[in-house]
């Protein structure tokens, strides 16, 4: 049945008003939620053609989601069902700020109108696409609906999907009235998160820690932003520099970004990340000032190597190109249409190719902090891009700390939200600068996701854990993605408080919930979600009694032949290459496959292929495999809509299930051998209910339940948790491949085309 | 990768249950290469733990032995030893050590590393040797051994003109192609023991039992049990009840090669069956035969479900025509009523071959770091693959779905109609999911009904050019790979099973791959003369076990066959490469898991057997206190 499970009971996070007279359990509304028009008799296409299962029902507009309310309950196969629930968003709820495109359509009349923000309406719509940030499309249909309210509804949606201002995003209105309510600034439990914001000293102090970089310190220069405005309030400098010298040196680098520390490694090597310098005249002067400072906090006094990335890595607009070409053809492009060409249209998209660069440089930079043992310096314009993805994947591919789930979450808040990633602009929430534009946050996700496809067990979290956080972007609530910087946040913050007579105590801002409050979002069960059974089996700790081994691969000659570098005596290179091929070899094949393609392999390359010859240890450096071969499509993520590319029964989450129940078991067992260490001799030894140790499992899938019989549950697919049903409706009732209009546009649809598109 | 392993089985000291024996571990791989080391732990995460019950000393002494000394197997003896010959590794670059021959292996070793190294492998995968340039100005002579299992390798070594002593490489051309030297085949020398003989894992009568055969609508024949209504048909056939033997012989003259339409599989509830056989002649003038129609309407008959009869034609349409010119040809629907033809577009051995060859050129030695995708699709072997899956795909859709009987063909229907039914039955049936199921499999569709191994691999035959080699048999094995990452779960056997099946295909250690038919191995006396791969195999079948595997009871498994989810297959093509290490393997992962799990069982137990006793001597009132009740204990 599709009436969707409400919010729990035990709702405590997200204060959700529901609504009373429709379906009480298909639509409701949340804190600050208003609804701005709706219209009946509305249908949800789940096909590019009229179907029998097509969805009947009403289409709501509020401030904050496009809401589809269904008036019957469906007996849809479990399958066609998300098998989470959003406390926020019902499964067929849009939120407004993930609308990328609003297209109407008068299938009679032969009119399409792509609909900007309080542009006019002239035909009345007979049926409307919402093309998503998030890959989805969805049409409705209107032959019943009335005119009227169609067009308003039409209207309010594209009005409404592209706020001018910030402050008309929803988030604030959410928080404004989370403040006002009862429960102000409760929104934010504290005490259960786990995640360091890197919103005060103490964080950084304990990172400092850590990490064991004791010749560097947390200094407050910026406090109150009074030196640089996109660095955050508290970060981290060498302690031979003074606060003096840094407020003078800030002058010279591009938004008065001081270099700032990120991590160090265990062997003294640190990474910092720097802003260009502005001033040609202070440059030498200052980078030599700079370095030494850095060299000074190193215990063996190691040089700084710089890391450019501006230079070897893709821009902003290439990586947009990019995600906008693997759009196309991942869900515009009809499926069969590409299927010839799909191996060649993905490596045209580039984007496994900008992935890989990505990977590849952070490899580089950790052979410099690891193998080099050498402090790195990352260099951007800005430093506020690129910079991010690159740090981050080095923390994780060096220390385990960050590739748990706490970890991960500070080490974004850490290298991205403090940092000064500009998400506000790079989502484009605003819809204002198309050219700022950039899934740079996604193709880090899409990064982390390659370690993991590679090193299932070193991660806490799953991939669905980094879909889900990757489709917050699109929920303008959260702290995390809906500013530019630190300060951003704070003033907007201040601002709208005075603006609503928001009398603020001594926190003296409203506090935007951040996305690492999961409960805002999911219940306790579903974040069971993003739990890794791999991981969370094997933290559990096993008692060593001389019978169970350490697993680990102990071998000594993981591959015998990798050790070192071929270390060849020249001449003999020499000799051979001359050698006079025989042509009976060489006619056909056009490398010579007696020579050895000459791959000239860097010293970071060797690094990596001497790591990789060795067995592997979770808990330590983990690098990626870089052959182009390796790097895979993440397909949760880019294909889970695409109905033909679900597989039934079939897909990795076969593999999460049975580890799962797996996991589960030997977690209910651990429990009950504490509870017995613990002296508690009771005739009935399993359960003591109300004991801390009867805490939830960690396991989506628990053992001992139905999921466990011999037979998996029929909805598991590749595509879950999500469904792809009525998520993806290509329209090809025009005959021409909507394609034809996409070489190149940013937008999906491009309006001239489409409004002088006849039927 | 032979260093270890609990291959116990295998050895001489096979008495002693659990003591691994060197000798018997190195004796039993193929899989012998630059990479072997990595290769074992990388597939077969299963030896970690089997191993963990070996002392450590064994452990260590075990990998001494192995890593830089040839061990040799049963009646394996040394041909020559050549010091002075340089490896020129396209990874490392050359590598002097030394280059031993013996009737199974070439084994080469340097010594001076540290590991060693180390290259092993069975001639049997080297498809030609080859004299690359003349002498040097040092007086070195180069040799190019390319091999069939997607690698090639140059040696150089030094070599005196006019000495009387040959040339090594001489040696390994003789013992690599054995058929063409008139010598015998090393299968035929091995004699090794295995407690289980592989060589009855596949019982017709007994496969055809299973399947609730014979029925009503179909009975078993004995009439090819002399093989002469088609000397490349199995003995045992399973053929409508109402067509008697001498009729079989009159449709088999209308069929080529005599392959008469026979019954492969039968669903359990519907009765829809699959059947096999070859194209009917045709010909240009369009020849009937009033037997096959009968045959035909036969089959179609025997399933009540459904009044039409599909037949699927593998082959393109085009080809399919072309072949009238020699006599074939395809069902024309006037002569064959109610029978709906479906050609399924699957090209020839030669295009597969050429494709294969295409794909070997992109991955060995080296990836090109750009272009690979489209490298990738230039060789359409995805392609190929994905055109195979779907035309089994559409078969089981037809059986499943449909519940129409459906008749499979190609030309002669021992290649793409070995590949169609063999996979449309691994979706219909979990049977053969199953790591004995799939033997089964193998052994039926594809030994017993005359896929031409010998003819299609060219074991130990140095012509290299013959055109009728051909990767059918590799790309079978890649398609039921494909579908174990589609369904982690639905297979009893591991990645490392298909490898090793396909390491034996070439290395001609067992007898399972020679000969290309049932009648061919009985005149060979193959099972009494030569060991079964499946004897090894299931001798040690931990080692290929999928932990993760389910038995799904009557789960049907449709794949998406789409270029988005077919994925080229690395830990194979690819796994000599040093760049690469294989995928983490989740199922060491979950067997650690099913270690723990164990471990913490035994603990609870046994803690409740001691609180159980305790409870015994303790005060009656205290036993009976409720449960979770503070309870003075040592603190």
């Amino acid at each position: 049945p599709l009436s969707k499970n409400p919010p729990e009971q035990h709702f405590q996070l997200s204060p959700a008003v529901r609504i009373a007279p429709t379906n009480p359990a298909s639509f409701w509304l949340s804190a600050g939620e208003i609804v701005v028009t709706e219209v009946n008799f509305v249908r949800k296409c789940v096909g590019p053609n009229s179907s029998p299962d097509d969805l009947w029902g009403k289409l709501v507009c509020t401030n904050f989601k496009i809401s589809f309310v269904t008036h019957v309950v469906y007996d849809l196969l479990p399958l066609q069902k998300f098998q989470y629930t959003n406390r926020l968003l019902g499964e067929h709820d849009i939120p407004l700020a993930g609308v990328e495109q609003v297209v109407t359509v008068n299938e009679a009349k032969g009119k399409q109108k792509v609909l900007g923000s309080n542009q006019k309406l002239k035909f009345s719509p007979t049926e409307l696409m919402v093309y998503c940030k998030d890959f989805r499309m969805v049409r409705f249909r209107f032959d019943e609906a009335g005119p009227d309210s169609t067009k308003k509804v039409c209207l309010a949606i594209a009005h409404y999907s592209q706020p001018a201002d910030a402050q008309l995003l929803f988030g604030f209105e959410y928080t404004g009235k989370c403040f006002h309510s009862d429960r102000a600034n409760g929104l934010d439990p504290g005490s259960s998160l786990q995640t360091a914001l890197f919103d005060c000293s103490s964080d950084w102090d304990r990172e400092i820690k850590r990490t064991g970089a004791s010749d560097w310190r947390v200094c407050s220069v910026n406090e109150g932003y009074a030196v640089s405005p996109s660095l955050p309030e508290f970060f981290v400098v060498p302690a031979s520099l003074a606060d003096q010298d840094l407020k003078q040196f800030s002058v010279s680098f591009a938004g008065k970004r001081i270099p700032m520390w990120c991590w160090n490694h265990s062997n003294g090597s640190a990474l910092v990340r720097m802003a260009s310098i502005r001033d040609p005249l202070q440059q030498r002067n200052l980078d030599r000032r700079i370095c030494s400072a850095i060299t000074k906090s190193h215990p063996k006094c190691s040089d700084v190597l710089k890391s450019d990335l501006d230079r070897s890595l893709p821009n902003i607009q290439e990586i947009q190109a990019a995600f906008v070409r693997l759009r196309q053809i991942c869900v515009i492009e009809p499926f069969e249409e590409n299927e010839e060409r799909w191996l060649s249209s993905l490596e045209s998209s580039k984007w496994l190719e900008y992935v890989r660069a990505f990977l590849k440089h952070s490899v580089e930079v950790v052979y410099m902090l690891e193998g080099q043992l050498c402090s790195v310096m990352l260099q951007e314009e800005e430093d506020r891009d690129l910079a991010c993805v690159v740090s981050s994947l080095v923390q994780l591919m060096l220390d385990p700390h960050y590739r748990s789930l706490g970890g991960f979450q500070s080490l974004v808040q850490k290298e991205w939200v403090m940092a000064g990633h500009r998400f506000l602009d790079r989502c484009n929430h605003l819809k204002k600068n198309d050219g700022e534009e950039c899934p740079l946050f996604l193709l880090f996700l899409d990064c982390v996701w390659q370690l993991m496809n590679q090193y299932p067990a070193a991660f806490e979290f799953t991939e669905t854990y980094l879909t889900v956080l990757s489709d917050s972007m699109w929920i303008p609530v959260f702290s995390t993605f809906l500013f530019n910087c630190p300060r951003h946040c704070a003033e907007r913050s201040r601002d709208f408080a005075q603006s609503e007579s928001i009398k603020l105590g001594e926190n003296k801002a409203l506090r935007f919930p951040c996305v690492w409050y999961w409960g805002h979002q999911f219940s306790v069960k579903d974040q069971a979600l993003f739990n890794s059974p791999l991981y969370v089996g094997k933290s559990v700790t096993c008692v060593h009694n001389g019978t169970v081994k350490t697993f680990r691969r102990t071998k000594k000659s993981h591959s015998a032949t990798l050790r070192g570098p071929p270390s060849l005596p020249n001449g003999l290179t020499v000799e051979l290459d001359t050698l006079t091929r025989r042509n009976s070899l060489a006619l056909r094949l056009k490398p010579d496959p007696w020579q050895p393609r000459e791959v000239p392999e860097s010293p970071a390359e060797r690094f990596s292929c001497e790591w990789l010859s060795r067995p592997v240890d979770l808990q330590g450096l983990l690098l990626p495999q870089l052959l182009p071969s390796h790097l895979q499509l993440w397909r949760l993520y880019f294909l889970r809509w695409v109905p033909e590319a679900q597989i039934s029964r079939g897909g990795s989450v076969m593999a999460f299930h049975r580890l799962s129940l797996l996991a589960d078991e030997i977690e209910t067992l651990q429990n009950q051998l504490r509870q017995h260490r613990g002296g508690t001799p009771a005739s009935t030894p399993a359960s003591t209910p109300g004991t801390p140790d009867q805490e939830s499992s960690r396991m989506y899938f628990k053992a001992g339940t139905p999921d466990d019989l011999p037979s998996t549950p029929d909805y598991l697919t590749s595509s879950f948790p999500f469904s792809p049903v009525g998520n993806l409706c290509r329209r090809n009732i025009l005959g021409t491949p909507f394609s034809k209009f996409l070489s190149g546009a940013k937008i999906w649809v491009s309006n001239e085309n489409l409004a002088n598109e006849t039927l | 990768m032979e260093k270890s392993g609990s291959a116990d089985s295998l050895g001489s000291k096979r008495s002693s249950s659990r003591q691994p024996s060197v000798d018997s571990l190195t004796s039993t791989n193929t899989t012998r290469s630059d990479r072997s080391a990595h290769l074992r732990s990388a597939v077969s995460p299963d030896a970690a733990s089997a191993r963990t019950d070996l002392g450590a000393e064994v452990l260590k002494e075990s990998s001494r032995i192995a890593e830089g000394e040839l061990q040799l197997l049963p009646r394996e003896s040394v041909q020559d030893t050549a010091s002075d010959v340089t490896y020129i590794c396209p990874f490392l670059g050359a590598i002097r050590g030394s280059l031993t021959v013996t009737n199974y292996r070439l084994f080469f070793k340097c010594l001076d590393k540290d590991p060693a190294f180390v290259l092993d492998l069975p001639v049997g995968v080297i498809s030609r040797v080859e004299k690359i340039g003349a002498i040097s100005a040092q007086g070195e002579v180069s040799f190019g051994l390319v091999c069939k299992d997607i690698r090639n390798l140059r040696f150089a070594h030094r070599y005196q003109e006019g000495s009387l002593k040959k040339s090594i490489f001489e040696l390994v051309n003789k013992f690599a192609f054995p058929v063409s030297n008139a010598l015998r085949m090393f299968a035929f020398e091995y004699g090794q023991p295995f407690p289980e003989n592989g060589w009855k894992v596949y019982d017709p009568l007994a496969e055809y039992k299973r399947q609730g055969l014979p029925n009503e609508s179909w009975r078993i024949t004995k009439a090819n049990e002399h093989y002469d209504v088609c000397e490349t048909y199995p003995a045992t056939l399973v053929v409508p009840a109402n067509i008697p033997d001498e009729e079989l012989k009159r449709v088999a003259a209308f069929r080529a090669k005599g392959r008469i339409p026979v019954l492969s599989w039968i669903h359990p509830e519907t009765q829809a069956t699959v059947t096999r056989c070859s194209q009917p002649m045709v010909g240009v003038n369009g020849k009937r035969s009033k037997e096959d129609e009968k045959h035909l309407q036969a089959i179609m008959d025997a399933n009540a479900q459904s009044h039409k009869l599909f037949i699927f034609d593998a082959r393109p349409p085009v080809n399919a025509a072309a072949n009238k010119m020699k006599g074939g040809g395809f069902e024309s629907e006037d002569a064959y009523q109610n029978a709906e033809l479906v050609f399924l577009d699957i090209h020839n051995i030669h295009v597969m071959r050429e494709s294969l060859r295409k794909l070997k050129e992109v991955v060995y030695p080296n990836i090109e770091e750009s272009h690979w995708l489209s490298n990738l699709e230039s060789t359409h072997w995805l392609e190929h693959i994905k055109l195979i899956l779907a035309g089994a795909l559409r078969i089981a859709d037809k059986v499943e779905s449909g519940k129409t009987s459906v008749v499979v063909h190609c030309s002669d229907g021992w290649d793409r109609t070995a590949q169609l039914s063999s996979l449309a039955m691994l979706m219909l049936d979990g049977f053969y999911r199953t790591l004995r199921g799939f033997q089964v499999l193998v052994e039926k569709e594809w030994l017993s009904f005359g896929h031409r191994f010998q003819l299609r691999i060219g074991h130990g035959d140095r012509n290299h050019t013959d055109a009728d080699r051909s990767p059918v048999f590799l790309q079978f094995i890649d398609c039921v790979w494909q579908m174990t990452r589609q369904f982690p779960a639905a297979f009893e056997f591991n990645e490392f099973f298909l490898i090793t099946i396909l390491d034996h295909l070439y290395s001609c250690l067992f007898g399972t791959f020679l000969c290309n038919s049932e009648q061919q191995r009985l005149e060979e006396d193959l099972p009494k003369r030569t060991v079964s791969l499946w004897s090894y195999i299931n001798s040690q079948h931990e080692e290929f076990t999928n932990p993760l595997y389910v038995d799904y009871a009557n789960h049907v498994l449709y794949p998406v066959v789409s270029m988005r989810h077919l994925e080229l297959w690395v830990g194979y093509y690819i796994r000599w490469n040093p760049r690469m290490r294989p995928q983490e393997p989740l199922h060491q992962h979950y067997r650690e898991l099913l270690a723990k799990r164990a471990e913490l069982q035994r603990k609870v137990e046994e803690l409740q057997r001691e609180v159980a006793g305790r409870a015994a001597v303790a005060p009656p009132e205290k036993a009976g206190s409720p449960a979770g009740s503070p309870v003075q204990t040592c603190v």
